[in-house]
């Protein structure tokens, strides 16, 4: 019998992951969107800045909570460890925080006083960007540089955990906008467009994922695979995950994309943040089993 | 550095009296915890925050000489790895590698993350839940620090458990595992002596009466931070897809309406 060992990480850090990755996929879509066009789409660019901050506020108290010793929170940023994924993702969160503030304070500034600040806001979303992108990926690869026999044998975790946060991110901004009011806008299209286009890629990184785990044919990892697939996760996996969370809403997408209506439009995106937040729930469930 | 230190365990003289898991926690003041029933005299099932050192029982039907069921024992520890993937993943610096090669945890440095527990391809490193912190064999660090052996070695009645030069040891253990396959104990081998083979040697390591998977330990264990370079390829490929997704479904309409 092997001896491995769980860190047992609480509901708290799937959360943190969820909310990481959100922020990281609004921050990038809203700087592109500002990029291709920031009259155009400023909706998109206001409501991605705005979700990055919400997303991003609870994340560092619910890191630090987790700890077990909470007072000593600031060690890890006294250590600049390459090798350590979590070492690595405490610097990107530090720095993509400052970007994200950044980003919707100058949001902020432009909506009270009728300024334009869309070059300030370039530059800032260009670098937050790449740290965007390493925050909402990080959490795989940290989880895959384990001994975790699902993690470890995985390799596509950080990229499904990036598409997770792009497409969740695409999901909570086009909600913002149908709630708004703003479905019928260029801003609103776009970005279903995107939240389409964010599920294709989870979907083919989930596929990677199973397909490495499979083929890594040790014992140990055909266990933690079963766990998954046909063990006690596999109704939140293949229901939750896969059916509710990854292909009814890109068949609802599709069909929104072709008929716009207000109902299909917010069926989805709430189908998709629930669908996300499953994706990472079990992978980090089936994972510490 | 100092020459390397290294424990050898020899589970063919081990006679599973577990007098090294007693002096461990004599000696480390680790404290009482309720038994595990698992079956046989081993107790606990897991390395814990409060058992350093852990004998283990295991019935092997057909490992004895003459085919029979062999009862093997083995007196399991941290192998303070030469290539530690608890080291590897600490983010805050707690843990370290002395100037002997021992792999420790620095108690006042450590807040809990945990990663470190998850990232041990042996189950070694434990949460404490009254200090909130990991913690795991120290190789005894302030023995070996004044000239003393591990707690465990010392107690052991049959050097079992033996301490010494990491070179020294490595090529008594070669020598011994010959004079048991004399004896007919022909799967008698080396776990974690070669400082070449996995985890680059491990600086506790043992004389095995069967295969590796026999006592429940890793055949092959790799260091988990070898997936870092992969699993970030695949992530930045990710970026890029979403990068690009994000400017198609932006610029199919968006284009050279503005300005």
């Amino acid at each position: 019998m092997s001896l491995l060992q769980s860190s047992h990480w609480p509901f708290l850090i799937d959360v943190y992951f969820f909310l990481g990755g959100l922020a990281g996929g609004a921050f990038v879509i809203a700087t592109v969107a500002g990029l291709v066009g920031s009259r155009l789409y400023r909706d998109v660019v206001r409501a991605g800045y705005y979700v990055a901050l919400l997303a991003l506020i609870p994340c560092p108290l619910i890191l630090i909570v987790d700890l077990g010793v909470p007072g000593r929170f600031l060690n890890m940023m006294k250590t600049f460890n390459p090798q350590s994924p979590m070492s690595m993702g405490s610097w990107a969160l530090a720095v993509f925080g400052l970007c994200v503030g950044l980003a919707a304070l100058f949001t902020l500034i432009e909506d009270l006083q009728r300024k334009n600040l869309s070059n300030q806001k370039l530059i800032v979303g260009v670098i937050g960007g790449v740290f965007g992108f390493f925050v909402a990926a990080y959490p795989g690869v940290l989880l895959g540089a384990t001994a975790r026999p699902l993690w470890t044998n995985g390799h596509a975790l950080g990229a499904l955990f990036l598409a997770v946060g792009a497409s969740t991110a695409a999901a909570a901004i086009a909600l913002i906008l149908t709630l708004a009011g703003r479905a019928a806008g260029e801003g609103a299209t776009a970005i279903r467009r995107m939240t389409v286009l964010a599920l294709l890629i989870q979907a083919l990184s989930i596929v990677v994922f199973i397909v490495a785990v499979q083929g890594a044919g040790s014992a140990a990892s055909d266990r933690a695979l079963a766990l998954l697939l046909s063990g006690p996760f596999k109704m939140t996996f293949w229901v939750g995950a896969i059916i509710v969370g990854t292909v009814v809403p890109l068949l609802l997408g599709l069909a929104d994309l072709k008929r716009p209506s207000l109902a299909l439009s917010a069926v989805t995106a709430l189908l998709v943040l629930v669908g996300g937040f499953l994706v990472k729930y079990v992978v980090m469930a089936a994972g510490q089993a | 550095m100092a020459r390397t230190l290294a424990m050898f365990t020899d589970t063919s003289l081990c006679i599973g009296c577990r007098a090294c898991q007693v002096a461990c926690k004599q000696w480390n003041e680790l404290g009482p915890e309720v038994p595990d029933w698992t079956g046989s005299y081993q107790n606990h099932t897991h390395f814990t925050d409060k058992t350093f050192r852990l004998v283990r029982f295991f019935e092997a039907p057909g490992a004895a000489p003459n085919g029979d069921l062999a009862w093997l024992l083995m007196s399991d520890v941290c192998k303070h790895c030469a290539d530690a993937g608890c080291l590897n993943a600490c983010p805050t610096g707690a843990i370290y590698r002395t100037e002997h090669g021992t792999v420790n945890i620095n108690q006042d440095v450590c807040n809990g993350c945990r990663y470190c527990v998850s990232a041990c391809p042996f189950g070694v490193v434990s949460f404490n839940e009254q200090t909130g912190t990991a913690t795991k064999c120290t190789f005894c660090n302030d023995r070996i620090h004044n000239g003393l052996g591990p707690a465990c070695a010392k107690a052991c009645p049959t050097e079992s458990i033996q301490f010494g030069f990491r070179d020294d040891l490595v090529v008594k253990a070669q020598k011994r595992v010959e004079t048991l396959k004399g004896m007919g104990f022909k799967e008698a081998q080396l776990y974690g002596a070669d400082s070449k083979g996995f985890l680059g040697g491990l600086n506790a390591f043992f004389l095995l009466l069967g295969k590796p998977e026999t006592y429940g330990l890793p055949v092959n264990p790799k260091l988990p931070q070898k997936n870092i370079f992969v699993d970030s390829l695949l992530s930045i490929g990710s970026a890029v897809l979403v990068g690009v997704g994000a400017l198609m479904a932006f610029r199919s309409r968006g284009d050279g309406k503005e300005g």
